[in-house]
């Protein structure tokens, strides 16, 4: 019986979890952990937390300026309600919508057909990488300028190009059917190497024996691609695309160069309709409370995003 | 000489030298402003600057003073100053504060008015007051020069002239407009796209683009935004028959004589499509004329020449002011108001401003734009922003501004697009402005929408 209880009892222990090696606490070791924690925390607290707080309390405010002093009346929700009827907001969530779904989706494809194809070559590495790699480092003036230029009208070298094939000039930037899809193109030129680099190093990390594996076994290159290189890299293309998407939602110098939200709206988006409430009209309150939803809404798509990524990659 | 200078012994020969030169030919306000500790002035990067700096260099070099610019872009610029008289001491001495923004300065009690600084202080009598915008009255919160007080200094006198191709209007017999109807003639004539089109609007929608262009316009047919802003009467009239009969002709403009993509056209490139010859004519800022003979950056230079914005057949001609004002923050020390007041001084002088044309900034004296000066080649544009100075007009005078431009450009913009209809524009623009006032606390009664 006593070794039976005994047995019964070693069971029991291989289901419990083991303990992580360390982890006993030694007396006073809690306060400790707190106190060499807290310096990250004040300055997570200070740098993160007390501006959304600020935040929040400016969104419910209604702020105002007399005799140099700030004067906060306090509006409750009103500044969430008039959300609903600003035609610059509702247009910006609708193009910062397209902008970011077609202009990551796009990046994410290039991105991938570019690491694919360089993937196994070795001559040369550094300077292709060197070349794919330029348009991250053009600061954004500079892309602003280069592409202003090349979309220009009378001037522009794209217009001079079609020109010279019998297609006449187009409006760029001025036309509203075309000014997002321009400023899209400028976009995909501008961050397809982050995607690039992203999934060259996915690539390249992937264990090589599972391929040879494979062709052992007489996959074609399609099926090897489909069945073995994707499903694997699915964990550095969800990481990727959340990435990109976190930065195209935040999408302003592009637009803030190239067309300053024209024409009409048809290329308002999130950042820069906050930058005009906010700051041009200088309506802190205001543009608080779309910050506030934007933020929330923004975070709101990542966390969907990272769970559908999440479930898609456990059932593979 | 004492107003300015302190009366330290160590400083008596540097004293003795300014009256020496002073005693030469310098002009007194040098004088008064030697010997000030160094000043920071924020400032944008506007076509005038050049002018402006190098007023700023002979300040330095007549007064041994030492002056630092904090250079920005339009709307940077005012971020800047909002954060800066926002905060317990202003890191900048002088703002250069334009004429869209000015009144939200004056009534968030920002600036020290002048004469609280020095009771003696006042503009020189041949400085334009530009509307009486230098004059706020913080108890009825208007401009009023008789009960208001000096808050300002005049920077810039910017308003639009219009620039014309005098070397075509020669060869073609054309005959310099005096009503916007004839504009449109001229502008005919000289379209000829893509290689010219007769006249290059600012149709682009930024911060205070499209809306400015408009004004002549607006003006020349006798609409406006309010009934009597200036009076403090904020009733909506935007879409009143005068504006629509406004807007349509500045539409009309554009696609009889335009350009393709008026829409898309910043206050840069009209002024590039003048210095190209891709213009006829253009309505823009006085403050681009240096720009037109600098062979390094112009194919049209002695080809350009300038006249007052036409306005509609029976109507005044009114530019809207685009001048900038210079005001000292409250929240800097005595010793620094008296060094930025100092310059002021300087600054206001005819020597300063007769120095400051001839570097390309136009002056805000009315006895150096009729000076012989004006009779000279290079200052040609003299005479036209003489003339066109008195009857300029302020656009704003409420500190919702801001918020009404938002409205005003892009309905503006959409309706230069096609996007809008002149009509469905400018209703839209006169419900959002109603709402705008009204949540403001304005009485600002709308008009029936115009039909569509």
């Amino acid at each position: 019986m006593s070794q039976g209880k005994a047995g019964g009892l070693a069971v029991r222990d291989a289901r419990r979890p083991a303990a992580r090696p360390g982890a006993e606490r030694l007396p006073g070791e809690g306060p400790w952990r707190l106190l060499t924690v807290s310096p990250a925390l004040l300055i997570f607290a200070l740098f993160t937390v007390l501006p959304i707080v600020t935040l929040v309390l400016m969104a419910v405010h209604h702020v105002t300026w007399v005799e140099g002093a700030s004067v906060w009346t306090f509006v409750g929700l009103d500044n969430f309600r008039a959300l609903a009827g600003d035609n610059l907001f509702r247009a910006g969530i609708l193009n910062t919508l397209i902008f970011a779904l077609t202009a990551v989706g796009a990046q994410m494809v290039l991105g991938f057909v570019l690491a694919l194809l360089v993937s196994d070559i070795k001559l040369g590495k550094t300077l292709y990488r060197t070349i794919f790699l330029l348009p991250i480092l053009v600061p954004g003036i500079v892309i602003g300028a280069i592409w202003k230029l090349m979309y220009n009208f009378d001037f522009g070298i794209i217009n001079q190009t079609l020109g010279t094939i019998g297609i006449p000039p187009q409006n760029w930037l001025g036309e509203p059917m075309l000014a997002l899809a321009s400023i899209i193109v400028v976009d995909i030129w501008h961050w397809t190497p982050f995607c690039f680099l992203l999934l060259l190093a996915g690539l390249q990390s992937l264990p090589q024996d599972i391929f040879e594996a494979a062709r052992v076994d007489g996959a074609t290159p399609w099926q090897r691609l489909w069945h073995v290189t994707l499903p694997l890299m699915l964990p550095t293309i969800a990481v990727t695309f959340v990435f990109r998407a976190i930065i195209a939602f935040k999408v302003f110098d592009e637009i803030f160069l190239l067309t300053g939200g024209g024409p009409g709206t048809a290329t308002e988006v999130l950042s820069f309709t906050i930058y005009r409430r906010f700051f041009t009209e200088d309506r802190v309150g205001y543009g608080s409370a779309m910050s506030l939803v934007t933020f929330l809404g923004v975070a709101l798509i990542i966390i969907v995003a990272m769970n559908l990524s999440r479930r898609r990659g456990a059932s593979l | 000489m004492t107003r300015h200078l302190r009366g330290r012994p160590a400083k008596v020969a540097l004293a003795t030298g300014v009256a020496a030169a002073l005693m030469m030919g310098a002009g007194p306000s040098a004088t008064l402003a030697a010997d000030q500790p160094p000043i920071t002035i924020v400032i944008n990067q506007s076509p005038w600057f050049d002018g402006f700096r190098a007023a700023v260099e002979l300040y330095e070099e007549e007064t041994g003073n030492t002056v630092e610019l904090d250079v920005n872009p339009f709307a940077g610029s005012l971020e800047k100053q909002r954060a800066a008289v926002r905060s317990g001491e202003s890191p900048f001495d002088i703002l250069i504060i334009n004429a869209g923004f000015f009144i939200e300065m004056y009534e968030g009690g920002f600036l020290t008015p002048l004469t609280e600084i020095d009771a003696d202080f006042k503009l020189d009598p041949s400085v334009y007051t530009f509307d009486d915008t230098v004059y706020y009255d913080p108890d009825t919160k208007l401009l009023d020069a008789q009960n208001g007080k000096l808050m300002t200094v005049p920077i810039n006198p910017n308003i639009p002239l219009l620039y014309y191709r005098a070397d075509l209007y020669e060869k073609d017999g054309l005959k310099v407009p005096e009503t916007l109807e004839q504009l449109l003639e001229n502008a005919k004539a000289l379209n000829n796209p893509p290689s010219r089109y007769g006249i290059v609007q600012r149709g682009a929608r930024e911060t205070f683009a499209v809306t400015y262009e408009f004004f002549p316009y607006l003006w020349g047919f006798g609409g406006d935004i309010f009934k009597d802003a200036k009076g403090g009467d904020f009733s909506v009239v935007i879409n009143n028959a005068e504006s629509k009969a406004a807007l349509d002709f500045w539409l009309q403009l554009a696609k009889e004589a335009g350009h393709p993509n008026t829409g898309a056209q910043s206050q840069a490139d009209i002024i590039q499509a003048m210095l190209t010859q891709k213009a006829g004519h253009i309505v823009v800022v006085i403050a681009a004329f240096a720009q037109m003979d600098d062979p390094n950056k112009s194919a049209v230079v002695d080809m350009v020449d300038y006249a007052q914005a036409p306005a509609a057949e029976g109507h005044t001609p009114h530019a809207p002011l685009g001048h900038w004002l210079g005001g000292i923050p409250k929240n800097i020390s005595d010793e620094r108001k008296k060094a930025a007041l100092a310059f002021f001084d300087w600054f206001q002088g005819y020597d300063a401003q007769a120095a400051y044309a001839k570097a390309g900034g136009p002056p805000i004296r009315e006895d150096v734009l009729r000076s012989d000066l004006a009779k000279e080649e290079p200052y040609r544009w003299m005479t036209a922003l003489a003339d066109a100075l008195p009857n300029a007009r302020i656009t704003f005078t409420v500190k919702e501004a801001s918020e009404i431009l938002a409205v005003t450009e892009l309905r503006l913009n959409q309706a230069a697009t096609g996007e809008l209809s002149s009509a469905a524009a400018l209703n839209a623009m006169a419900t959002e402005i109603g709402e705008i006032m009204t949540r403001a606390g304005y009485d600002a009664p709308t008009l029936e929408p115009l039909a569509e």
